[in-house]
């Protein structure tokens, strides 16, 4: 399939929220990898931008772009298999849940998915989208390697061990590096989950919220601002993980079944969203700080609840939990309802306990202000200016974000 | 033939729906709302629809419930957010179809004072 045969005439894009409304000069939908060099090739020649869409569940301006925007719609599938090494390889355009569903035919998992599985697995990866368990990293850690088209159209593979350094940038990059076509990453024997739920009240929950997250496999919290009402929901392999719950818990879902149908959640209402991840130390403060203030200024208008979550630490250079165990807090705003008033107002908060926001959620911050907070900056620019020397893959959002000016 | 065991009419409407702002005492069970109970006395799940009208802006809805057969539902306006939330402090009504009789009953809890109040009051039923 020819890379002309696949490019659109331009119409407005927008995100899952509908928050992120922008019309490209044109869509590119390579059909195969010979195809995306070609567009690639194309748009450097003539000067035009090339970004990524991926599923458009992140409400960023991430891939933002007046130049090509790519779909990797035709680039599905498990490509290999190595036992011995305990990985998959897909293609960049599977979805978390595509690719759960894949893995459960042949007896394999991911090990763990977010609070829903409808991103790209590239578009989860690039930006450190994770789970809950505070034994468990985020998405991108499972990233064994990763082929890849750059700048100038050219294929370029880099793989964990022997390309760490490189692969500590790939993690979590933003699609700052290139265009992923292939994503190996490390499985595990399909496996099994029973969900409990139980509603509890807020000093019970944080009272055993660290002894139950130690625990048990997955844990996290949602707090109803409207309510002051927490629900706890827990997940572990049959068989495992606390049986005996405090007086206080209120049972009220039980179910169980393979991990990729039980782990993400179906989510038909829209919503926008506003996350930090904190030092895990500063988690409980920091909740009970935004706690306050949701309800001493924000209840008129906020009925969404709170999301509280654990990730273990990682060594990926721009990966929020990087060199640290974390939780995550997150904030949810119906889509379509103005949410800067209230995002806004309790960012500080997060930044005062040390927070990074979450990529692919809505923040403030701006390459200044990250710049202290990730240790290796500048091994992800090292890595960065090695691989698009000329800024070709940097919109206007990644120059303010990562970039070496401010706006 | 109209089941008898079916008590109710299938639409209900109350004009005076406020969700107080302020709450004291211990939450949630003193948290201030606004609620409806629904009761279905009947041998069919009752599909509910609910919309919201307010006194400036267009109505919001439709917030659907279902209320199993021959049993109780109840709906604290501050929970819903599906379409949009109810804001607080805000003077709003309500319009309530369903698919089959039913029986709702409204109720307010407003603890913003340090004195516990409450009111409740049984909706307006459709001829219908």
């Amino acid at each position: 399939m020819s890379s002309a045969a696949t490019i659109k005439a331009a119409t407005e894009w927008s995100n899952w929220s509908g928050s992120l409304k922008f019309t490209p000069w044109n869509f590119g939908k390579p059909g195969n990898e010979d195809a995306l060099r070609q567009v690639i090739r194309n748009c450097y020649t003539e000067g035009r931008q090339v970004r990524l869409a991926a599923a458009g569940h992140s409400s960023t301006p991430l891939v933002e772009t007046r130049g090509t925007l790519l779909h990797l719609h035709h680039f599905k599938g498990i490509i290999r298999r190595d036992d011995e090494q305990q990985t998959v390889t897909f293609g960049a355009g599977m979805t978390v849940h595509e690719a759960n569903a894949a893995l459960q035919e042949i007896g394999l998992a991911l090990f763990n998915t977010g609070d829903v599985d409808v991103q790209t697995l590239a578009g989860a990866i690039a930006t450190g989208t994770h789970g809950t368990g505070m034994k468990l990293r985020n998405l991108s850690s499972m990233l064994r390697g990763v082929r890849m088209v750059d700048y100038q159209g050219n294929v370029r593979e880099f793989s964990s061990p022997a390309d760490e350094r490189w692969m500590n940038a790939m993690r979590v990059s933003l699609g700052a590096l290139g265009i992923f076509t292939e994503l190996t990453v490390r499985v595990v024997p399909l496996f099994k989950l029973t969900r409990t739920e139980h509603f509890t009240t807020v000093d019970s929950c944080l009272e055993n919220f660290d002894a139950l997250a130690g625990e048990n496999r997955n844990v996290d919290f949602y707090w109803y601002p409207r309510s002051d009402e927490i629900k706890i929901r827990i997940l572990n392999e049959p068989g495992q993980g606390t049986t005996e719950f405090p007086y206080s818990f209120r049972c009220v879902k039980h179910e169980e079944g393979w991990v990729g149908e039980i782990l993400p959640r179906h989510r038909e209402l829209r919503f926008d969203e506003m996350e930090y991840a904190l030092p895990r130390e500063a988690g409980i403060a920091c909740f009970k700080e935004v706690r306050n203030r949701i309800k001493a200024r924000h209840r008129k208008a906020v009925a969404w609840r709170v999301l509280y979550r654990t990730i273990a630490g990682d060594a990926n250079y721009l990966s929020p939990h990087y060199g640290r165990d974390s939780v995550s807090i997150s904030l949810h705003h119906n889509a379509g309802l103005p949410f800067d008033a209230f995002f806004n107002d309790i960012e500080p908060i997060f930044i005062h306990h040390s927070g990074r926001p979450h990529w692919a959620k809505k923040h403030n911050l701006k390459a200044r202000q990250l710049r202290p907070l990730y240790p290796a900056w500048e091994a992800f620019q090292d890595v960065r200016r090695s691989l698009d020397p000329e800024g070709f893959f940097m919109n206007h959002y990644l120059k303010v974000l990562i970039g070496e000016y401010e706006e | 033939m109209k089941n008898k065991q079916q008590q109710g009419k299938r639409i209900w409407a109350f004009a005076a729906g406020h969700i107080p702002l302020h709450s004291t005492g211990t939450e949630p069970a003193f948290t201030s709302h606004d609620k409806v109970a629904i009761l279905n006395t009947g041998d069919k799940d009752a599909q509910v629809a609910l919309v919201v009208f307010y006194a400036d802006g267009d109505p919001v809805g439709d917030y659907t419930v279902t209320v199993k057969r021959k049993r109780i539902r109840k709906i604290r306006f501050n929970d819903l957010i599906d379409p949009l939330p109810i804001p607080l402090d805000t003077p709003f009504g309500f319009l309530i179809v369903s698919d089959v009789d039913i029986i709702v009953q409204f109720s307010r809890l407003n603890t913003g004072a340090s004195a516990l109040s409450s009111f409740c009051v049984t909706a307006f039923p459709n001829s219908q």
